[in-house]
């Protein structure tokens, strides 16, 4: 069980961002999206087979030519006196079939990504994924924020559109999960002395359990990573996907009966703490193909 | 605290064997099973050593065949007069590496492996009265060109790749040659048995390595399992239709599959 990595660069005081899949791929998508804005380059993987099942094999006239394993990659980009390490999984590793990380898989693999932040002197590390809020979907998402260390606080509240996880209404004093390795990674990174901090993108709660990406989210923590890399991108390539997903999203919304539209409607005008009845109801206007197996994951208005 | 994973019952008198797999679940045409049940049956097999489940299955249950409770576990076989090393086991569910990595590690330091075989019945969407193809894939290049001439045929495929692609994958990287044989097995038997598919992997293995197996006994099986649906396409026309267009190489509807399915299941249950 190791890494492996194909050369060593030379980095300044990097800061890491980790990104695997979860609830609207949110945390995924963003830290795909920065990858790609930092033309960051791959320089190592973590073996990969230690931790899932192949994905694809190919034969061709009876040879058995390569078995395809999830991505587990590491990038890095060079950015002046603040370099970037990015980890990107494609797949959380699980026990007993779940769909997100958990168990002593999972606990290797936080380890192993923090084990190159280290080698490299990283010493702050962000994750990201959903957090799952009763808002309207024609809302723009925020971005709900979990630190390790209360001295990140201050800093937190200045990124944009940014919110303390204990800042959303009801909530002050309620404990959270943040489930998954996009949780587990920040553990993690405290006990082995790392800054942490997970930014979530909210996501309507009835959408939560819907198979497509939530890109409006990815957006509004792209906005934070510009502001944490003091850089400035067009976003303009998460205009396609984002009408794409809106159109889907509007189609359900259309079916809405006439009094669960205007109970849904006044989220636009105030936040209720916790999921009502249109939470529940609203799923089911979410068409069968486009409804995600498994057990959800990410923070929750619970 | 992790315990040994593999506990050796005996040495056997075994020069560099080969290795024959046979995964007990997942066996279409229960071909695999029936092999290696016969040839340990037959080659006086006696269990050398056996790995440990803990880790590797869920333990939700057990599974049973014609009333009898099939025994979940993962044991191996030595044939020592044809130095044969048969494994026999079900499919692990998780950690999949690491029980290919505990399996080769056995085979490779203990017993000395030199190449590996294993046995997997494929579904083929053609008719039982057409010959089986044992098809094949090699991990590596000189293994297929040893066994070239021996009336295989090689299979060409991607997608999701079962557990004997993993483990020729697995040992292609330790550098042990080996090769998954596949024989098709019309999907309509693929729930009961298929003799005629298990006599094709059987002679192959009995030629490859000088067996001497008397194989007549699978005849009777064929002939009366082929009475069998002799007389239920005389009886139905539909279904005598269907094989008729798989004979003819052309695809059935669904619905036609699954009454294929079902029917055929029922006459040979009797």
């Amino acid at each position: 069980m190791g890494i492996i990595l194909y050369y060593e660069p030379e980095l300044r005081k990097p800061v890491m961002f980790v990104g695997w899949p979860g609830i609207g791929n949110i945390g995924m998508l963003a830290v795909n999206a920065l990858k790609d804005m930092l033309q960051a380059e791959e320089f190592g993987r973590v073996e990969s087979w230690d931790f899932f099942y192949p994905r694809r094999v190919s034969i061709e006239d009876g040879l058995l030519e390569s078995l395809e394993f999830p991505g587990t990659k590491f990038y890095y980009r060079r950015l002046g006196d603040r370099d970037v390490l990015l980890f990107i999984g494609d797949e959380q590793p699980s026990e007993g079939g779940k769909m997100y990380g958990r168990g002593d898989r999972a606990y290797q693999m936080a380890n192993l990504v923090l084990d190159v932040g280290l080698k490299f002197g990283c010493r702050r590390v962000y994750t990201s994924g959903a957090c799952v809020s009763p808002i309207h979907h024609r809302m723009k998402p925020r971005v709900c924020a979990v630190a390790t260390d209360k001295k990140l606080v201050g800093e937190i509240k200045k990124y944009p559109n940014t919110i303390l996880m204990s800042e959303i209404a009801g909530r002050g004093e309620e404990e959270g999960v943040i489930t998954g390795l996009n949780g587990l990674l920040l553990g993690v990174a405290a006990s082995r002395g790392m800054e942490g901090v997970c930014l979530m993108g909210e996501i309507p709660d009835w959408l939560a359990g819907a198979s497509f990406p939530y890109p409006k989210a990815s957006r509004s923590v792209l906005e934070v990573f510009e502001e944490i890399l003091d850089i400035k991108t067009d976003l303009g390539f998460l205009d396609e996907t984002e009408r794409q997903v809106d159109e889907i999203v509007e189609g359900f919304y259309a079916k809405f009966p006439k009094e669960m539209k205007e109970e849904y409607d006044q989220r636009k005008v105030m936040f209720p703490n916790t999921p009502g009845p249109v939470t529940i109801q609203a799923q089911i206007y979410i068409d069968e193909r486009f409804k995600k197996g498994g057990e959800e994951g990410g923070d929750g208005p619970s | 605290m992790e315990t040994v994973p593999v506990e050796i019952y005996g040495t056997p008198k075994l020069d560099c064997p080969s290795l024959i797999v046979g995964w007990q679940t997942r066996d279409v045409g229960k071909c695999s099973v029936r092999a290696v049940d016969f040839l340990i049956e037959k080659l006086n097999g006696q269990m050398v050593a056996e790995m440990k489940p803990s880790g590797f299955f869920s333990f939700g249950g057990i599974r049973f065949r014609e009333d009898l409770v099939l025994a979940q576990g993962s044991q191996f076989w030595a044939c020592e007069k044809d130095n044969l090393l048969i494994f026999k086991s079900d499919e692990p569910e998780f950690e999949q590496y690491r029980f290919l990595s505990i399996l080769l590690n056995t085979m490779e330091h203990y017993f000395r492996i030199k190449e590996i075989y294993t046995l997997s019945g494929t579904m083929a969407w053609t008719a039982h009265t057409h010959p089986r193809r044992v098809l094949t894939v090699f991990n590596q290049r000189g293994l297929k060109e040893h066994l070239e001439g021996s009336g295989l045929e090689y299979m060409t495929w991607q997608g999701p790749p079962a557990i004997s692609s993993y483990l020729l994958w697995v040992a292609k990287k330790r550098g042990i040659p080996g090769v998954s044989l596949w024989p098709e097995i019309p999907f309509y038997l693929s729930a009961r048995e298929d003799p005629e598919a298990l006599k094709a992997v059987l002679s192959f293995l009995n030629d490859r390595f000088r067996l001497h197996l008397e194989l007549e006994w699978l005849e009777g099986e064929i002939k009366e399992q082929g009475e069998k649906l002799i007389r239920l396409r005389a009886e139905d026309p539909q279904i005598d239709g269907s094989i008729g267009r798989l004979e003819k190489g052309l695809p059935l509807e669904e619905g036609e599959q699954l009454t294929l399915v079902r029917k055929v299941y029922e006459v040979l249950r009797r």
